[in-house]
């Protein structure tokens, strides 16, 4: 396969992570502008897990989930008693602190005879280790695949339970969803918390796909781009995000026509699908319809 | 509870796949160090046509500075303020007679900073990433790049 192919293939499985982490919170009813900090925090901790701890890379990838899930909480308690744009205020509030915190933060440690390690607005290299342990690409690209096919499977059970309900219940109208006896608070903090940690595993295979990364590359661009993804691709289902991702990374990287109007033809795209489809292209209808035609029609009576 | 049992169950299994997806390159991970690494100096320079620049790039070995030939090197590029949103197809950088030089020409899609992505392939498979600011008219590397 095309090195370009598997890199644009990359591209569209890594970005998907962060983009299935901003619509985890959009089927809560909020609004994330800030799903990005999790996922530098993912990358940067992974990075420093394999490059200059030595772990190996499943251990670091479970490390950046864990680390960007319980950031998530910590956020997630005092701002999910926030609303609306609040609420999105504050998370694009702590991202930028998050990304202003890497500017300032150095760490670095003599390795084979190179100083590696982050180094504040410099950024952080030499995260070699599908380099160094002989990951073909293509073998890397699977990882992204398989990870991300596990998590999808994770997202189609939670629709099918009581916890997915529960979570769209909270979405439509949380005070209802109170009144029926839900502990709001407590399941959007859970929703924070695997979200975050979606975002940190995302941020853990960028690191160690791009083998660098700097505090520019976690700015507020990437968490927009999240949050629209979920908007265009819809809220019905898991899928709608990825939809969405192939929509910018894969169709209008396609074509080359678009270059560098690129971000004005997807802005234009997402303002349009919110006047046309405010909820997405695969919206709960759609899913709706589309699941009936799965669904057998029940036996003819007597 | 059963939410959160339910939670936990997912979180298991999802940790139990990572765990097999992982063991054959987790279990190299002790042999990480002693590979050799690249180092690369870029220079680029534009070009008559818009957005476009010549690269000279020059690869050392990270440890004893000898030049680095003999590799196949293409080059891509990354704008690390929209990172995976505007990706530059790589292009081949051929030889240049100075051993460890290597030259490539660009096609950017506009001007700012980008990460260029120097993968190298052949005798030594290495990703060294360079940040160079591309301007009309002039194009700056950015020192550790």
């Amino acid at each position: 396969m095309d090195d370009y192919l598997v890199g644009v293939l990359s591209n569209i499985g890594i970005v998907s992570f962060i983009a299935l982490s901003a619509w985890l919170l959009l089927l809560t009813g909020e609004i994330s502008f800030g799903q990005q900090a999790f996922f530098a925090i993912g990358a940067y901790a992974a990075g420093i897990a394999t490059a200059l701890w030595g772990w190996p890379l499943g251990a670091a990838l479970g490390w950046s989930a864990a680390i960007a899930g319980g950031a998530a909480v910590l956020v997630g308690v005092p701002t999910l008693r926030l609303h609306g744009l609040y609420f999105a205020i504050a998370t694009l509030g702590f991202a930028e602190m998050v990304r202003l915190l890497f500017e300032q933060f150095h760490y670095r440690v003599m390795i084979d005879g190179e100083l590696v390690g982050p180094n504040g607005s410099d950024g952080f290299r030499g995260i070699r280790y599908i380099f160094e342990n002989d990951v073909g690409s293509l073998q890397f690209l699977a990882l992204i695949y398989l990870l991300l096919a596990a998590a999808l499977a994770g997202f189609m059970l939670l629709e099918r339970s009581r916890l997915g309900v529960a979570f769209r219940m909270i979405g439509e109208d949380d005070t209802l969803a109170a009144l029926n006896g839900l502990a709001v608070a407590r399941l959007k903090i859970l929703a924070a918390g695997l979200a975050g940690a979606l975002a940190g595993l995302g941020g853990g295979l960028y690191a160690h796909l791009t083998t660098y990364v700097e505090p520019r590359v976690f700015d507020v661009m990437l968490g927009v781009h999240s949050l629209a993804y979920g908007l265009i691709g819809g809220l019905g289902t898991a899928l709608g995000p990825l939809l969405g991702v192939v929509i910018d990374i894969g169709l209008l990287e396609s074509v080359r026509a678009f270059a560098g109007y690129r971000m004005i033809v997807f802005g234009g795209l997402v303002a349009v699908l919110l006047i046309v489809r405010p909820r997405g292209l695969l919206d709960e209808a759609l899913v709706h319809r589309i699941g009936r035609l799965f669904v057998r029609a029940p036996p003819a009576g007597p | 509870m059963t939410a959160l049992r339910l939670a936990g169950a997912l979180a298991a299994a999802a940790a139990c796949l990572s765990a097999g997806a992982f063991a054959q390159v987790g279990a190299q991970a002790p042999q990480a160090q002693v590979k050799m690494r690249a180092k690369a100096d870029v220079a680029c320079r534009p070009t008559s046509t818009a957005l476009h620049y010549d690269c000279t790039i020059r690869l050392t070995n990270a440890r004893t500075g000898e030049p680095l030939g003999g590799v196949t090197l293409t080059v891509g590029a990354d704008m690390p303020s929209m990172p995976m949103m505007h990706s530059v197809r790589p292009v081949a950088a051929p030889p240049e007679p100075e051993s460890g030089s290597y030259r490539a020409r660009l096609a950017l899609e506009m001007h700012g900073d980008w990460a260029l992505q120097l993968n190298l392939s052949g005798p030594l498979r290495d990703r060294v990433v360079a940040i160079v600011r591309f301007e009309p008219g002039r194009a700056e590397s950015r020192p550790g790049g």
